[in-house]
């Protein structure tokens, strides 16, 4: 061979790596959040920077077992007609191999039943509708996240726990008021406050939904203003939480304290510009967000990673405190493409459905095993909740001077809790 | 019982409150109707771009408030005239399915727009006004001065009607669009103060839901249903009729969510908008 072959012969390989290494192997992942509309504020751009800020990690470190990340960003608008239509855009159009994110659980609802009936498989970040799951016995769709359930029983849990030390009150003397937006999150976490509550002896002096973009609460305050009731359970979005909270104190509502589950009082910073002071001492059950965590209690590496994402959201939105729904984001994503896309790949031949879904299947974090703390394992096929993940619970936060502390449960507990409200307090009895 | 009834009284009068506040949302848009035969159904949307001028003269430009509103009243007047300008008198002439779709892309071009400027964050005035209290029973103050904005608009814009030129203008071109040009009435200068005028009004309304509500740019969707069926109630374009029929519809969800689940409340008022068409599909006052 001479000169002139071996280096055409040497160009022509060379190319062909090249070539090989431009059509790296890609997983299309369509990211569907409410980047515009009511839902935006109220945690879901947030969430929707955390799972931006998994992708980049992992793409920046080359990817998964050779596949390039390709995230498709897509705005449900805060709409359901809007999120199902950009699902099957995604699907049908953008043919990704995987739908993840879906903040509402409006959404997630109709959303979980299209993707499973269609074979496609759905990774749900943030809705907590039990609903989702609850005796659909779906295949291909999966959630890491905590489910409204166990939002409504970790409230009633935390007022029996505390009643007797912090309000001198038999637990079963304790008088609860359960108000929801009367969506599927709203009202299956009312779900689960009514039965655990009842179930742990307290008296339920009023429960009632109302519509998230209702432009008027007034009777429901006077309502609970007749019903004197110890503690407000309170599930909802924004607005209606500020309409809520707004409307309580100029009525002259009265409580021994509040406790918020999730999205609208999931925004301590948003809550803090809004009311001030007013939102001191009040309570909001939620996956905690992975900063608040003793990163000792976690599998090694999870701390750094946790102080990673912390960097990247605040250089990405501002200095002020990480919520929650940034970690539930980044961390659900985290587990899909570190834990159970590998296996997808290794084990299972690809990142087909059918692969994904046995590798979902397979999922056994430990408890400590991702920076929320909880582990992951999925309910199995043919279960009442199959694709919901068994190991996921929430924390009972408590705001203090626009700060966020861990109240409960009492083992992982990063203050003492402020109960009831302290005299002069405006929400105060 | 006696509390019972003090509960009860609450929801009656924090109702009339409730009924001045929609009684000056469906005021403008009466009036536009009224006088131009179109529905802005974007009138909302106006209020939410002058809720979004006061928040940004008062907070970002540190205005006095009352300078700040004094203004966002003078955008939304300048917008009102502007839409009519360039949105409205285009299609003038065309099927009101067409106009109803202009408005409707007029909509979810402000919406974007606001999107685009403010962000999705929500806003607020954090102006916290304290409430009236009177024994048992606590009152927005907010919504009272509402109400009597309320009150006030509608005498104010009788008064521009029935005494002024330009008053009996407008009111000549409802009657009669055709005749009044014979008459050498202008109909488009007619038509860009009225549009003005409702404008105006949007931005007054702007200003009193901006203490009370939240800021974000799809909060005419809480408002901006609920007023187009008050004014239908009412008899489309009827400003009187609007104002009893903002007052039965409050009351409808204030006394009839105190009894049942506030949910209801809206049901009893739907229900009762629908038995209403079927008796006076003009509306309660509505003249046609």
């Amino acid at each position: 061979m001479t000169h002139s072959k071996i280096l055409a012969a040497a160009a022509v390989a060379a190319l062909s790596v090249s070539g090989v290494q431009a059509q790296q192997k890609e997983i299309k992942v369509g990211v569907i959040y409410d980047y515009t509309g009511a839902f935006a504020a109220g945690g879901s751009e947030a969430a929707g920077v955390g799972t931006k800020i998994a992708i980049d990690m992992l793409n920046e470190k080359g990817g998964v077992e050779g596949y390039k990340i390709v995230p498709i960003y897509a705005d449900a608008q805060s709409k359901t007609e809007v999120a199902i239509n950009e699902m099957t855009r995604l699907l049908d159009q953008e043919k990704v191999h995987i739908i993840m994110g879906v903040f509402s659980s409006a959404h997630c609802v109709p959303m979980a039943q299209r993707a499973d009936a269609s074979k496609k498989f759905m990774w749900a970040n943030v809705c907590v509708a039990s609903a989702v799951f609850k005796d659909k016995k779906l295949s291909y769709v999966f959630r890491p996240q905590v489910h409204s359930d166990q939002f409504g029983e970790a409230s009633c849990s935390y007022i029996a726990e505390n009643a007797r030390e912090k309000l001198g009150m038999d637990p079963k003397k304790v008088k609860v008021a359960i108000i929801y937006e009367d969506g599927p999150y709203g009202a299956g976490v009312a779900m689960g406050n009514e039965a655990k509550c009842k179930a742990l002896g307290m008296d339920v002096t009023l429960k009632e939904g109302y519509a998230a973009s209702s432009p008027d609460l007034s009777s429901l305050v006077t309502k609970l203003k007749r019903a004197r009731a110890d503690i407000l359970l309170h599930t909802g979005y924004n607005p209606d939480i500020t309409l809520f909270l707004r409307q309580a104190r100029e009525q002259g509502l009265k409580f021994k304290g509040i406790i918020g589950h999730g999205a609208g009082y999931g925004q301590i910073g948003k809550l803090t510009e809004t009311f001030g002071a007013d939102v001191n001492y009040f309570f909001n059950v939620d996956p905690v967000a992975a900063q608040l965590l003793d990163p000792k209690t976690l599998k090694p590496g999870l701390g750094d990673l946790t102080k990673e994402m912390v960097k990247r959201y605040q250089a990405a939105k501002g200095p002020a405190d990480v919520p929650p729904h940034a970690s539930m984001g980044f961390n659900q994503s985290w587990i899909l493409f570190t834990d159970v896309l590998p296996r997808a790949i290794k084990k299972h031949g690809g990142i087909d459905p059918e692969a994904l879904r046995k590798a979902s299947n397979e999922t056994d974090i430990p408890m400590g095993g991702t920076i929320q703390g909880y582990g992951v394992k999925f309910f199995g096929p043919g279960t009442p909740m199959a694709g919901q993940n068994e190991r996921s619970s929430p924390v009972v936060m408590q705001y203090v001077n626009g700060r966020t502390y861990v109240a409960w449960p009492k083992a992982i507990r990063t203050t003492d809790p402020i109960f009831p409200f302290p005299k002069g307090h405006p929400y105060a009895m | 019982m006696e509390i019972f009834d003090i509960f009860l009284l609450e929801a009656v009068l924090n109702g009339i409150l409730l009924g001045g506040l929609l009684a000056l949302l469906s005021l403008g848009l009466n009036l536009i109707f009224g006088v131009i035969d179109v529905v802005w159904i974007c009138y909302a949307e106006m209020i939410m771009i002058g809720m979004y001028a006061v928040y940004a003269l008062h907070v970002q430009q540190h205005w006095p408030l009352l300078a700040a509103m004094a203004a966002g009243i003078a955008i939304v007047a300048l917008l009102g005239a502007l839409m009519h300008q360039f949105v409205i008198r285009p299609v003038l002439s065309a099927e009101p399915i067409n106009q109803l779709l202009v408005t409707g892309g007029v909509l979810f071009f402000l919406q974007a727009a606001a999107t685009l400027a403010f962000g999705i964050e929500f806003k607020n005035l954090g102006v916290r006004l304290p409430p009236v209290v009177i024994g048992e029973m606590s009152f927005s103050f907010p919504r009272i001065i509402a109400f009597a904005m309320a009150l006030a608009g509608v005498a104010a814009t009788w008064l521009l009607l029935t005494r002024t030129y330009i008053g009996t203008a407008i009111r000549a071109i409802s009657q009669d669009r055709g005749i009044m040009p014979l008459m050498g009435v202008n109909p488009g200068r007619v038509f860009v103060v009225t549009s003005a005028l409702g404008g105006s009004l949007a931005g007054l309304s702007a200003c009193l839901l901006v203490l009370q509500y939240d800021i974000h740019p799809a909060i005419g969707l809480s408002f901006g249903p609920i007023t187009f069926l008050i004014c239908v109630l009412g008899g489309l374009g009827n400003m009187l009729g609007g104002l009893v029929a903002a007052f039965i519809f409050a009351q409808f969800i204030s006394v009839g969510g105190f009894f049942f689940a506030i949910e209801w409340g809206y049901v009893i008022a739907f229900v009762f908008f629908i038995a209403v068409m079927f008796w006076r599909p003009q509306g309660i006052l509505g003249g046609k």
